[in-house]
């Protein structure tokens, strides 16, 4: 039994766009891959799955999954077979990814300082004031080359229409790019030879990049600034990121004990006394990130960084409250945003969303839910979702009175069918669904976007729900050049 | 370098100096409790490196199977060699940027080794020695590791001392459980083999006969262990290394913690090295190894107070 009648027992899903084949057989893209392992032995795809396994295990390329309290260590399950972008269609995302940003950063400037887009009665004001990820403590701040977002996941799925849309944006702390790393360093190991066979554009420039980027927001009089990457510690699910990041940009990793303030100034403390801070590349969120100005019961932040920050003694990477630009109801804006600030038509379009504290699209999502994804609007990680096509009554029915209650801590989308995509599992080829998370990296001398990203696959059978915390995976992501 | 990572760097190289000596410590005396023509007790050993009461020593002491599983695997046991390698292991996660990749490999499977290998089933049903033998190459192979893939810098060096401080605490503590034996007339050979365990504990069996031609002295065996300055588990040559070592980090740090460290470890050293101990006179010596191990105690504390910021 060859691998060639592994492709043909692929099943085909009715309404869904496949990546690798499409009505009339096998995407042009894909060909060189599979001609590659087409002739290989069963037994051999199976090794290649057990070795990448092996290798993440030996490496502790592990996330922690909270369950009922206890923390337990997991290997993110990775999916051998790769998932190829032709260059023509990435030029067509990262366009779209750097015009989106580009306004998003605008916006932020905007809402924190002059507000316009208000004013003008593009956004209404409720929205923003409501948003419970608005800091007033940021309200005319002046931050470093006004980019507030530095570090961007944008979230990308394709419709059954082979059209790629926004599924939201990540502007605070996105996480998956250790794991955009090592799924390419593990692909080279298991399939020698592919990559650059099929020119696949490279990774491995991130850390450079991030930290140039970091660098240059430094306070402008230092020329050799001290950059360090702020974690919540080992207990938090990403830990493994923050200690990959540090290591491949050579910078310090510290936890919020490890720093204090005095006078305005961060220090670190160190075995050869205290030592200046200049750029804190934090991945520990707004509301723990200071005890003096927001949770007070939080330990992983340090106290007094707030007003450093806002003197300007020291550069936080991302910047605190970006959580308005990417909650979930002003997502619905960022067209409007990008014509409004660029004068420009949105090159990547979003999902249609449904405004819940209009009462005619409530209704319609009322009527429809069983069609609908209803989520949170502050909330990550897929929790706090309602997928209409597999929930209960009872389900529909407490999220109804939820609704009814909030609306504006809601929205509803109709249930895109995501692209599937074969995964190697259990011997077979099967279909499961994807989306894509490119990193965007915006600097003072621009965007740069990683060819690639991460993409993340639902691996239950039938589930869209890709993300880590939920049993989701991930492939390794080829752009071709 | 940060105190937090100095402090964790610093006791990950202590937990695997720990783990290498209670692992020799149990082989050695397994083997001395097959060998000899009466009851062999483990309470001395015991009481050295658990914190078990009289009482659960008196159940355990005989059993060597149970003892083995208690010092080498058991979970519930704060101080086995299974709980060190974990606790070396969490270290090593939390300063995986100071650490070489290799050696944070090293070490994560180390961890997996002695958690998911059949080593505690081979430990109580089939040969002893041999499955200690297999948890021991992991530790050699994590100290050949540290010494090819790392940097010489200040972990490297927080590692070094680490290290040869717990080396030399069990150096110390391994002497002064058997000062018993010293007392005893050395000429009835049957005697001897007790003196020959200590050797074998420290890893000096070998270097002793070349030098001291199979004559199992008392005096010359202090000598060994205590003052031989190319014996790496002596307690004059792990303080040797300690002051050697710590000199290295006078550029990194402020200069009245330097010289204030740099002054009791070389005190430390000094009374070591002019001090004249023998066998004959065994309380002057308990007392000698009593003084050593709390002056090596005090430059562990100050070490953590004067560089790792605690009080």
């Amino acid at each position: 039994m060859t691998d060639n009648s592994l492709l043909k027992q692929y099943q085909h899903q009715p309404g869904v766009w496949d990546e690798m084949f499409s009505q009339d057989g096998l995407r042009e893209h894909y060909s060189n891959f599979v001609s590659a392992i087409e002739g290989l032995p069963p037994l051999e795809m199976t090794h290649k799955d057990e070795t990448a396994k092996k290798l993440f295990m030996s490496q502790g390329i592990t996330f922690t999954v909270y369950n009922s309290g206890e923390g337990i260590e997991k290997i993110f399950p990775f999916d051998i077979i790769p998932r190829i972008i032709t260059s023509s269609e990435w030029t067509q995302i990262e366009a779209g990814i750097k015009q989106r940003l580009k306004a998003l950063n605008i916006f932020l400037k905007d809402i924190y300082h002059s507000r316009f887009i208000v004013n003008d009665g593009i956004i209404p004001a409720h929205l923003i004031y409501s948003c419970p990820n608005f800091l007033r403590e940021m309200v005319n701040v002046e931050v470093p080359y006004d980019i507030y977002t530095h570090v961007a996941g944008v979230d990308l799925i394709r419709d059954n229409d082979g059209q790629f849309y926004v599924l939201e944006d990540n502007l605070r702390t996105p996480s998956g790019v250790s794991y955009m790393l090592e799924n390419r360093s593990i692909t080279y190991r298991i399939f020698p030879d592919l990559l650059p066979k099929n020119n696949v554009r490279t990774v491995k420039e991130y850390p450079e990049l991030l930290f140039k980027n970091l660098v240059s927001v430094a306070n402008r009089q230092m020329s050799n600034p001290t950059v360090v990457l702020l974690t919540p510690g080992i207990y938090n699910s990403a830990y493994f990121e923050h200690t990959t990041l540090a290591r491949l940009m050579g910078i310090e990793l510290v936890e919020g004990r490890d720093l204090i303030v005095d006078n305005h100034i961060v220090y670190m403390k160190t075995t050869k006394g205290l030592e200046k801070v200049d750029v804190i590349y934090r991945r520990v969120d707004d509301e723990f990130i200071d005890p003096l100005v927001f949770r007070p019961d939080s330990i992983l932040g340090v106290p007094g960084i707030y007003w450093a920050y806002r003197k300007g003694n020291v550069s936080i990477v991302n910047a605190m409250g970006n959580g308005v630009a990417d909650d979930k109801a002003i997502y619905t804006y960022v067209p409007d945003m990008i014509k409004y600030y660029l004068n420009e038509e949105p090159i990547l379009k979003n999902v249609p969303t449904y405004d819940l504290e209009n009462i005619d699209q409530r209704k319609h999502v009322f009527a429809n839910m069983d069609k609908m994804v209803v989520k949170k609007t502050n909330e990550s990680g897929g929790y706090g979702m309602l997928m209409g096509n597999s929930a209960t009554e009872q389900q529909m029915d407490e999220f109804k009175k939820a609704i009814e209650h909030d609306p504006r801590s809601f929205i509803a989308q109709p249930i895109i069918s995501l692209s599937s995509t074969p995964c190697y599992i259990n011997g077979v080829l099967q279909p499961r669904r994807v989306d894509l998370r490119p990193y965007a990296l915006c600097g003072p001398d621009g965007i740069n976007i990683v060819p690639g990203g991460l993409t993340r696959v639902a691996l239950k059978e039938g589930s869209m729900v890709v993300n880590s915390s939920q049993g989701g995976g991930s492939k390794d992501t080829w752009v071709l050049a | 370098m940060l105190s937090r990572v100095a402090d964790t760097i610093y006791w990950l190289a202590r937990y695997m100096e720990r783990t290498n000596g209670i692992l020799q410590a149990s082989r050695t005396n397994f083997i001395a409790s097959q060998d000899g023509l009466q009851e062999f007790g483990w309470r001395p050993l015991l009481v050295t490196y658990t914190d078990l009461s009289p009482e659960e020593i008196g159940e355990m002491e005989y059993d060597t199977s149970r003892v083995l599983e208690y010092l080498i695997m058991d979970r519930a046991n704060g101080s086995s060699a299974f709980n060190y390698v974990m606790q070396a292991r969490e270290n090593a996660r939390s300063i995986q940027d100071h650490i070489t990749k290799e050696v944070w490999q090293c070490l994560n499977d180390y961890y997996h080794f002695i958690r998911n290998a059949n080593i505690a089933g081979e430990l109580k049903h089939g040969d002893p020695v041999s499955a200690i033998d297999m948890i021991m190459r992991q530790g050699i192979l994590y100290t050949g590791t540290v010494d090819n893939t790392m940097t010489r810098d200040e972990g490297f060096t927080y590692m070094n001392i680490g290290k040869f401080l717990e080396r030399a605490i069990q150096t110390t503590d391994m002497v002064s459980m058997k000062l018993g034996e010293f007392s005893k007339d050395t000429k009835n050979i049957l005697e001897g083999p007790s003196m020959r365990y200590l050797l074998y504990t420290l890893f000096g069996y070998e270097i002793y006969i070349k030098t001291y031609k199979g004559n199992f002295i008392a005096d010359n065996i202090l000598q060994l262990v205590v003052y031989n300055q190319h014996f790496p588990h002596s307690i004059l040559y792990c303080l040797e290394r300690i002051f050697k070592y710590f000199e290295r980090l006078q550029a990194d740090s402020v200069a009245e913690n330097f010289d204030q460290l740099n002054f009791l470890i070389g005190k430390t050293m000094n009374n070591i090295k002019y001090s004249n101990v023998n066998a004959k006179d065994p309380e002057m010596l308990s007392g000698f190894l009593m003084q050593t191990k709390n002056e090596i105690f005090e430059i562990g504390s100050t070490l953590s107070k004067l560089y790792f910021g605690n009080s």
